[in-house]
């Protein structure tokens, strides 16, 4: 394989006539890599240049950086962690925290050249309230680590908050759509109720009689005026301006109108008043300014019908400046659009993240499952690469990785910057050809560069990118197309690797995109497969504990059990944070053993058989609760994030399990509970068990409820 | 910057420069000398304005303070925003009145919860909202200075907790033990100590007899002798605090040693017994040591040393609203809120014991809506009392020059003084008077108004600002799940008539978008009224409808639950869907639970059970 490998390279390498492309860094006078930074007041003119980019391009890498990732220490994610738990949390740090930069680097090969010209764009993003309605959209949350993390990096908060461009989801534009399209199907129809309602606005105090009064002096006079002299006679104009320097005569829509200026909206609605109550021929509108600002006009009509027209118009009118607004606040969803229009090969990096952010915040409200999640990225992007599964699953990468970290610069550094002493040490690596990548921003294109500022969206992009096209020189991918544009996107020797991500790193399942199945790596490489060794949970015989000592390690917690119940009584101990633990038994028996032996040590906690038991030192705060994997499920999926979990459960009101409750109630519950399917037992069945079993338990007192309440919808 | 303030200050109002100086900003870098001299114009003045930059306030329109609140609820809504949102900028502002003028030296304090001493304190994460933030930005903040170089802190009861010890600490020989009993193993415990030290001071004393260098080591490690600083040292281990109390009290007898406790990664492992050579070089060690403590607090309990300083100095505190105000100043400099309201002002006015809201004694005045915005309440009170002020206030001056940060405190301070010179109350406090407050203030301080006055004893809310008219809580019920977009006067006209309960009078207010608040004038028709929505027997067709098409009613004691728990939606209306959903299985858990109750006191139950 290896040899194979090798020999691909050189033949490659003189068939083309490649040269061993070292100007990456040769140049002495390399300069950092140039990004093109995006703000609210360059956006349109690089959204245009940006497609024609995306167009030609062969693949797109992106990146994000967000506000933070996890909103509370236990929603880090665990090897312990089940897939649909690992969705769970990386759907909560989707859902809480806002992206702040959007990395976005078309690449396009260059058959002239032989090299690829990338274009790194960095998108200042902040999700800026553009649009009336609901609020809370609007709110995010910060993770103080992380903040403290980009300021590390010179992360520039200003340019984001004040200049960063805004956004409406897919989702957003279709409620205020939907929202404006209720408002004027209600205002067509109220109309007359509104009248009514507006004549029933009494006048009480004098100050208003007299104002009402004087305006309906003014507004006849004017209306004389206008039947009067035909031209709209100068002696009525001069009359009203000495009346008032607040009206003037315009003109809207071919009829003679009065402009009204600077008054109070209480005297305005006044206006409105005596306008429909006297003058049937008279309509009072407001009509949008090109100041953008709403302006009141009473407007001279024909005929009562010509006034209903003309009021049309006038609404028409202000729906369609509402619709304006609403496209306008599309904004930065306006490249996601794009890439996803374009059906382009999408590259990230350990990017599970990342695409679940791109689809709370432009697509739409993230599905509850994983499965229903993967389905809808799909449907938007249908080809997903990820380099750090292509690096640690395919078997030439992971050798040349050789076993050091897949971290974006640490990949970046090995395959795509030459080794930092070529000279002397003959590595092999320092021999190898290397893709060559130009950088152009704007018109100027760069082909030497040096690294540039890491952890700036549009540069990790650009890193991730390089990494892509570099593993694919390596795999002996042929960049010179037969079909331009989809080479890579339906190479066979990719095909492999796409549309697989990890669901998450820390304990290596990869999610696979098309099917959305989840689970261990199986992509096949001996790197990958090395997490393997990592134990097999059982779930169902894991138990959670929670509200325990803080100080309490694992290793105490072992010593304990093995104590109570024989050593090899459990497997393994993990600490989700200081005050919670999940304990894996090794028999799935011992957990209904345990729950009965912490009942009764909890009941009679002044026995001193109790007070001396070995779990007595667990038990010692007097408020440990116990509960199944389930009820870990159940807390992940509460909206609420409490730092320490023994208080997010005490907040959601869960007391643990007294005794094993799907033993009695679901009697062939022995399997591993993959994918987190239960099957849920009838009502009947439910109440039947309930009443059999006597001791308060909360779980069937929970799933009544939920049954009672879907049975109510 | 500051030159250009400098300067302007010194032309417009160059007379009155004595008085007044730029607010000083106050970052990571300069907070340690500051320290010092906030300290002192805390100490030499009267009064402490402050006012608070937040990143939020409400993250929908009902969990807003409202005027249907009471005093309950309102807390448990300022509570929440204080727990959810962060303060990015603290100024304070101490100020006296002398010769009816207004001394002020003003301080702004950019505030950054960084993870200087332990990660996840003083916050792990926080909310923004991107409405606040923007208007912060366009009065010029600047994010990046507040993230990088902002001042971090830690609350009280975050330092308790985290038991942060970084540097010694001094040992001071506190003498808890004189109650309980010795036992024997404390009196060998002790003598062993004893006799231990006393050895090693021989030892030491007799140092100066030439000993073989090898010797001399070893006796060293035997004894496990050290040098703390310049000074021979001696360390013991202990395994508890009993034994460190026992310690301290056995060494006792001996003068010229002090007891260092250096810092441990886990509880108490030793103690570190000095030896000094005179009265004056312990003297010289303790001051040393202290110091060093002092500086390693500083640097742990951070922006809060200034909050510290407010408070041991007792001075009554000026804010605008503060309920709001001190209710993020308690969550992040204190301890965690307390669940109600009287815990709140308890625990509050014990670190804090004058507070005087400056909205409170707008409502004196009898300004109901003109209390919103600082700048329009001061240009009101300008327009309208400026006959009655006889106060010499200058800032505008300043104002006018650059985008100065933490320019509102002085806003809150102009208003306070303009509001007692219009109420005839005089702010001139004699020399040592700083204990009691006059008179008329002592009146009004320390009332956490949210949004509007109201007697304490009674539990009736307002519906309207500016209306004196109050309601029992009992004649309220909330209602939703009418048409979406319907107007006040919609759903009263919708609701007039469609039942025997509204024929008289009764009003109808929107909380928020879906949901509506309906005011029964006479007594005893809400609880009719909900009776009916409750038993489902509807006499008229009008009220059918709207019941069919999904009209919801709930009392006000459900709202208070909805307050009180922990799940907060934006719609109000779905908010009290679920709580009244909740009060069904809540009502039936709490019936199991009682017979529950029953089944474990009964012997012959359990038995039963577990055969």
């Amino acid at each position: 394989m290896r040899n194979n490998y090798l020999v691909r390279v050189l033949t490659r390498a003189t068939a083309r006539t490649l040269q061993p492309v070292r100007s990456l860094c040769s140049a002495p006078t390399a300069a950092d890599v140039e990004l093109k930074n995006v703000t609210k007041s360059n956006f349109e003119p690089t959204l245009a240049e940006l497609r024609r980019h995306v167009r030609e391009a062969d693949f797109v890498s992106i990146d994000l950086e967000m506000t933070g990732i996890t909103s509370a220490p236990w929603r880090e994610i665990f090897e312990f962690d089940r897939p649909d738990i690992q969705y769970l949390k990386v759907k909560d740090s989707a859902q809480k925290f806002a992206v702040l930069q959007f990395g976005v680097c078309p690449f396009r090969w260059d058959q002239h050249s032989t090299s690829f010209v990338a274009h790194p764009h960095n998108f200042y993003v902040f999700p800026r309230q553009e649009i009336a309605g609901d609020a809370s959209s609007y709110e995010f949350l910060c993770q103080t680590s992380s903040l403290e993390f980009l300021a590390k990096y010179q992360f520039d908060f200003n340019t984001c908050i004040n200049e960063g461009t805004s956004y409406l989801s897919r989702s957003q534009e279709e409620e205020a759509l939907k929202c404006l399209e209720s408002v004027h199907k209600d205002e067509v129809l109220d109309v007359s109720s509104n009248l009514r309602n507006d004549l029933d606005m009494q006048l009480v105090r004098m100050a208003d009689i007299l104002f009402a009064e004087r305006m309906k002096n003014v507004v006849g006079e004017w209306r004389a005026g206008l039947l009067r002299g035909g031209s709209w006679g100068s002696e009525s104009q001069g009359s009203l301006n000495d009346v008032n320097q607040k009206f003037q005569t315009t003109f809207f829509q071919a009829r003679p109108a009065l402009a009204v200026n600077g008054l109070t909206s209480r005297q305005l609605k006044l206006i409105k008043l005596v306008t429909e109550k006297h003058f049937s021929d008279l309509a009072y509108v407001h009509v949008t300014g090109e100041s953008s600002s709403r302006l009141p006009l009473i407007v001279y009509t024909d005929s009562a019908k010509d006034r209903d027209i003309l009021k049309g118009e006038v609404k028409a009118c202000q729906r369609k400046a509402a619709e304006i607004s609403i496209k306008s606040a599309i904004g930065f969803r306006h490249v996601i659009d794009l890439l996803s229009s374009e059906r382009k090969l999408i590259v990230g990096h350990n990017c599970f993240l990342d695409l679940a952010h791109v689809y709370s915040k432009f697509i739409g409200p993230l599905p509850s499952t994983a499965e229903e999640f993967v389905s809808a990225v799909q449907t938007y992007f249908p080809s997903i690469i990820d380099t750090k599964v292509l690096l640690n699953s395919d078997d030439v990468l992971s050798h040349i990785m050789n076993k050091s970290s897949t971290a974006l610069s640490n990949a970046f550094n090995l395959l795509c910057l030459p080794p930092v002493t070529p000279t002397g040490t003959n590595n092999g690596l320092a021999d190898i050809p290397r893709v060559k990548v130009d950088v152009q921003v704007d018109d100027q294109r760069f082909s030497n560069w040096n690294s540039g500022a890491k952890h700036e969206a549009g540069y990790d992009a650009f890193m991730t990118g390089c990494v892509f096209s570099e593993a694919c020189f390596r795999l002996g991918i042929d960049f010179n197309p037969h079909v331009p544009g989809l080479v890579l996107q339906h190479n066979e020797k990719l095909q492999k690797y796409t549309n697989y991500l990890y669901l998450s790193w820390a304990n290596g399942d990869i999610i696979d995109l098309k099917t959305g199945k989840s689970g261990p790596d199986t992509l096949g490489s001996a790197i990958g497969r090395r997490r393997c060794w990592l134990a097999k949970f059982t779930f169902s015989s894991m138990i959670l504990l929670w509200g325990l000592p803080t100080k309490l390690k694992a290793k105490d917690i072992r010593e304990c059990f093995y104590k109570a119940f024989g050593s090899g009584s459990i497997t393994s101990v993990h600490h989700l944070d200081e005050t919670a633990a999940f304990v894996q038994f090794s028999r799935a028996e011992l957990v209904s053993d345990f729950l009965e032996l912490k009942d009764r040590l909890e009941r009679d906690n002044n026995n001193p058989m109790s007070v001396v038991h070995p779990l007595s030192r667990i038990l010692e705060t007097g408020c440990v609760r116990a509960a199944t994997y389930e009820t870990y499920k159940e807390v992940c999926l509460s909206p609420l994030s409490e730092v320490l979990f023994t208080d997010q459960a005490e907040r959601l009101g869960i007391k643990g399990e007294a005794r094993l409750v799907q033993s009695s109630v679901d009697v062939d519950g022995e399997g591993d509970c993959e994918g987190g399917e239960i099957t849920l037992p009838t009502f009947r069945e439910l109440q039947q068990s309930s009443a059999s079993v006597r001791t308060s338990n909360f779980q069937t007192d929970r799933i009544m409820d939920s049954l009672r309440r879907s049975a109510a919808q | 910057m500051y030159l250009r303030r400098y300067f302007c200050s010194q032309t417009a109002a160059g007379h009155r420069r004595r008085y007044e100086r730029p607010v000083k900003q106050v970052i990571k870098s300069n907070f340690s000398e500051t320290l010092a001299e906030i300290k002192e114009s805390i100490f030499s003045s009267d009064f402490v304005a402050v006012s608070l930059q937040k990143t939020g306030g409400y993250s929908a329109p009902w969990q807003k303070c409202l005027p249907i609140d009471t005093e309950e609820t309102a807390y448990l809504k300022a509570k929440r925003a204080a727990e959810r949102f962060q303060i990015l900028q603290f100024s304070v502002c101490p100020f006296s009145v002398k010769a009816s003028k207004l001394i002020a030296n003003p301080y702004n304090f950019q505030l950054f919860p960084r993870h200087e001493v332990k990660v996840g304190m003083p916050s792990y994460s926080f909310s923004c909202q991107s409405s606040s933030l923007t208007s912060m930005a366009l009065e010029g903040f600047d994010f990046n200075a507040c993230i990088y170089n902002g001042i971090s802190y830690m609350s009280r009861a975050q330092e308790t907790a985290a038991k942060v010890q970084t540097g010694s600490v001094l040992l001071n020989g506190g003498s808890l033990l004189s109650t309980s009993a010795f036992s024997v193993a404390d009196v060998i415990f002790s003598e062993r100590i004893k006799t231990r030290v006393k050895n090693w001071m021989n030892g030491c004393n007799n140092q100066h007899k030439t000993e073989d260098y090898l010797i001399s080591s070893l006796r060293k490690l035997v004894e496990r002798c050290e040098n703390y600083g310049s000074r021979p040292s001696l360390t013991i281990d202990v395994c508890s605090e009993r034994q460190v109390q026992l310690t301290s009290e056995a060494l006792k007898e001996f003068v010229n040693i002090v007891l260092v406790r250096p810092p441990a990664k886990t509880g108490v492992e030793a103690i570190q017994v000095v030896l000094t050579s005179s009265e004056e070089d312990k003297n010289l060690l303790v001051k040393e040591i202290q110091d060093l403590e002092d500086e390693q607090r500083r640097l742990v309990s951070g922006f809060r040393e200034v909050i510290d300083l407010i408070s041991t100095s007792q001075r009554p505190v000026v804010v605008h609203n503060s309920l709001n105000d001190f209710t993020f100043v308690h969550s992040k400099f204190l301890a965690p809120l307390p669940p109600t309201t009287n815990e709140f002002a308890s625990s509050l006015l014990s670190v804090f014991p004058h507070i005087l809201d400056v909205n409170h004694l707008m409502k004196e005045l009898g300004l109901f809506n003109k209390m919103n915005n600082l700048s329009s309440a001061i240009s009101y009170l300008n327009r309208r009392f400026s006959a009655s002020m006889d106060m010499e206030v200058s800032y505008e001056e300043v104002t006018d020059c650059v985008n100065v940060h933490g320019h509102s405190v002085m806003k809150v301070c102009q208003l306070f003084v303009n509001l007692c010179s219009i109420l005839k109350i005089s702010l001139e406090i004699p020399e040592g008077g700083h204990t009691q407050l006059p008179a008329l203030l002592q009146r009004s301080s320390n009332i956490f108004c949210s949004s509007d006055v109201r007697d304490p004893y009674n539990d009736d809310v307002r519906i309207w600002t500016g209306k004196s008219r109050t309601v029992s809580l009992k004649n309220l019920v909330f209602l939703w799940g009418f048409r979406k977009g319907m107007s006040t006067q919609d759903l009263k006209d919708a609701l007039c008539n469609s039942h025997d309960v509204f024929s008289e009078e009764f009003d109808v207010k929107m909380v928020d978008r879906a949901c509506a608040i309906v005011v029964f004038w006479t007594p005893g028709f809400s609880k009719k009224f909900l009776g009916i929505m409750d038993s489902g027997e509807l006499f008229s067709s009008k009220l059918e409808n709207m019941v069919f098409e999904g009209l919801k009613a709930a009392d006000y004691e459900t709202y208070g639950r909805v307050c009180n728990s922990a799940m907060w939606k934006p719609d109000l209306a779905e908010c009290l869907a679920q709580a009244t959903d909740e009060t069904e299985v809540f009502s039936g858990a709490k019936t199991q639970q009682e017979q529950s109750v029953i089944c474990w006191n009964n012997d012959e139950m359990i038995n039963l059970d577990e055969l």
